[in-house]
């Protein structure tokens, strides 16, 4: 064991809406104050607090972490802030278990906040400087995009039908149908629901993905001492992991998240997990899209690659099945105030560990739980293993009671939104410029040229596109440049029927990844033109179609997209 | 970037902009345990985490805590006239409001809250503090 044992003693939330009345401070407090009621504690007994909420974009408050500080009970307290996208939330149960572990503090409150519904006209915008402001950003990329291409990829790779995928947005509604908390529970949903709701960017379509919320969730972390003196079942922090990919995304292996599973190892290790599908007995994977729980049972080694859809299919992930996952409902059924969600996992397990967790709770008597989640640029992997080590002493279901007090917060109309007294609407009047930098003002030179250019590291043997002034994985300079051909195949790609604000598209986008002959690991963004949209295949041989000499400015777009190649 | 922001006040600030609004008083709310009593309203204590009532008037009068001439605005171009801004502790106010300084008031000086006579529920309806 790692440092001092570490146990929750207590765990709330809110409600998650669409849109709350409350203020992301309230939001904190009200999710703060039912944890700290569950655990019998006032906040003098918290000796210091670890906070997140994911970009400050969402709320439009730059530097949220300290803003929320006074909702978090963090006045006068030993206070950080954490921050990995969407990983974030279950990343603050990692630093909350450091502060304890590490004998700084034995009362630790953790809470995560998200308010979305401020960012105007869709909290979309948050992500659009996710992407490479040089090479990404000129072919107006919206979150979407990079879900359909790794989803496609998902679903190519293992032959994967869409209504195994679909399934698992059935039983995360009709989980969430049962928990006092949800936003888009629906008991009676079925897949023939999803595989007929809108299609954004093929294949993800409307039902696939989780809404937008406000809301909050806050955890109480004890040291072993502090834990035992508060309550009779504490819940032990068992193993904690987390792991980042390259965040050059189209050179990465999108089938299978690889981060997750380094991180589900570290976990496992330090929680003497040897066999993670005997010894875990409910899981919480991070669910934003449907895809996604899927491809993160996988990476915690939970499933074979490629083989949780089939399972997920055959109920083997149902509340009752032999694995229980996202019993709570989660992302999909409950909602996704990102890094609020996060937590949520972790004080679902809680709850179920605990078998407190109401209609919610899974069969039998789990001893042992993952939860699971994900973020930044599709590449942070964050896992925590919890237990209750000691058997349960009550009788399975002899407490049922529901998640703390729901204290709020009170829902909003649209129109009460837009009509709201005091209500300050303020345009992000912000402009930024992007030098591209030695390296890639090379690469775009080139481009000018008709030509494309790699970096090579010696060192690894990889041509690298997006070239780069140093390799990453050796972290010493790149040996100079080559060539590659304009030519490739597509390794993935989707059919974009909205903006990243949701406004429907007369002329669908045909986003891709393109795989150069000649570069190592993948190649770059890029669209796809001349071409029917139901003619387009993974693998397909594709060449770049150059704007005219005069054209070209020294930019992504003096390539105007790629076609395909009619090949010997 | 091409997003806005509408934030709207919340629980405590609601209650805050619409006594101001409707009353012309300032709203705000007291921990009886912490003796504090902040302004604008809140719905919970920081200090100790208790729910409050909005349901404490101050003010209108109070002390000036600090002042500051701008003279550069966000841009850095000349504001010209020179803009004086405050904190004000409004009586029976444990907290601070930031707003305009209307004419000249030293530190530790009385002032008195100008209202707008159309108000609309916004920290504009109150137009500044000037010397009492």
């Amino acid at each position: 064991m790692t440092g001092r044992r570490v146990a929750v003693v207590g765990a709330g939330m809110t409600r998650f809406v669409r849109r709350a009345q409350e203020t992301g401070k309230e939001l904190a407090f009200q999710a703060s104050k039912a944890a700290l009621d569950a655990a019998e504690l006032r906040l003098a007994d918290v000796d210091a607090v670890c906070l997140t909420s994911a970009p400050d974009a969402f709320d439009g408050v730059h530097r949220k972490g300290d803003y929320l500080a006074d909702g978090a009970g963090a006045w006068g307290k030993p206070f950080i802030r954490t921050y990995v996208g969407g990983g974030s939330g279950v990343f603050t149960a990692i630093q909350g278990w450091y502060t304890v572990a590490s004998g700084q503090a034995d009362v630790v409150l953790c809470v995560a906040e998200e308010k979305m519904s401020s960012c105007q006209p869709h909290p979309q915008g948050a992500f659009l400087t996710i992407f490479d402001n040089i090479i990404e950003r000129p072919l107006g990329p919206n979150l979407l995009w990079i879900f359909a291409l790794e989803m496609q990829r998902y679903m190519d790779r293992y032959g994967l039908d869409k209504r195994d995928i679909a399934s698992v947005a059935v039983k995360n509604k009709r989980n969430a149908a049962g928990h006092p908390a949800a936003l888009l529970g629906q008991a009676d949903i079925t897949v023939e629901d999803v595989l007929a709701s809108e299609v954004l960017a093929w294949p993800v379509q409307r039902l696939d993905v989780s809404p937008i919320s406000d809301g909050a969730v806050a955890l109480v972390l004890a040291s072993e001492d502090a834990a035992r003196r508060l309550t009779d079942r504490p819940v032990w922090v068992q193993g904690v992991g987390w792991n980042l990919d390259s965040t050059y995304w189209t050179n990465r292996d999108l089938v299978y998240p690889e981060y997750v599973e380094n991180a589900a190892r570290m976990a496992y290790a330090m929680a003497g997990v040897t066999e993670p599908r005997k010894q875990i007995h409910v899981a919480e994977p991070y669910d934003p899209f449907d895809y996604k729980e899927l491809h993160h049972l996988e990476g915690l080694l939970l499933f074979d690659k490629g083989k949780a859809p089939e399972a997920a299919a055959a109920g083997v992930t149902a509340r009752d099945g032999d694995l229980p996952c996202c019993p709570s409902g989660g992302l999909l059924g409950v909602g996704n105030p990102i890094a609020a969600a996060g937590l949520m996992k972790i004080a679902e397990l809680f709850w179920q560990l605990r078998g407190e967790a109401g209609e919610r709770q899974v069969p039998g008597t789990p001893e042992r739980g993952v939860a699971q989640a994900w973020g930044d640029l599709m590449q942070v992997g964050t896992v925590v293993v919890m237990g209750t080590e000691d058997a349960r002493t009550d009788a399975a279901g002899a407490t049922a009671d529901q998640p703390a007090t729901m204290l709020g917060p009170t829902p909003l109309s649209d129109a009460a939104f837009r009509a709201a007294a005091g209500a300050v609407e303020t345009d992000l009047d912000v402009r930024y410029a992007w030098d591209p930098g030695e390296v890639m003002g090379a690469f775009l030179d080139a481009l000018r040229e008709g030509r494309i250019l790699a970096t090579i590291c010696t060192a690894c043997g990889r041509t690298l596109v997006p070239p780069r002034a140093f390799c990453e994985r050796c972290f010493r300079p790149t040996d100079g440049w080559t060539e590659v051909a304009a030519t490739g195949t597509v390794e993935t790609f989707s059919i974009c029927h909205v903006t990243w604000d949701m406004r429907p598209l007369e002329v669908p986008e045909l986003p891709a990844v393109i795989r150069l002959e000649g570069s190592s690991d993948g190649g770059f963004l890029h669209k796809l033109g001349d071409v029917e949209p139901s003619a387009i295949r993974i693998g397909m041989p594709v060449e770049a179609v150059w704007r005219p000499i005069a054209e070209r400015t020294g930019s992504i777009l003096d390539i105007a997209h790629f076609r395909p190649r009619e090949t010997a | 970037m091409p997003v806005s922001f509408r934030y709207t006040p919340g629980v405590g600030n609601t209650a805050f902009f619409e006594a101001l609004r409707d009353r012309g008083v300032f709203l705000g709310s007291r921990c009886a345990d912490c003796a504090v009593t902040y302004l604008p309203a809140r719905i919970f204590c920081e200090r100790c985490f208790a729910s409050l009532t909005p349901d404490i008037e101050c003010g209108p009068e109070g002390v000036v805590v600090s002042w500051t001439v701008a003279h550069v605005g966000i841009d850095g171009e000349r504001l010209d006239p020179a803009v004086t801004y405050c904190l004000v502790q409004l009586d029976g106010a444990d907290t601070v409001l930031l707003h305009r300084l209307l004419g000249q008031a030293d530190i530790g000086a009385r002032v008195r809250a100008m209202l707008s006579e159309d108000r609309t529920g916004a920290i504009g309806d109150l137009q500044g503090f000037a010397p009492a």
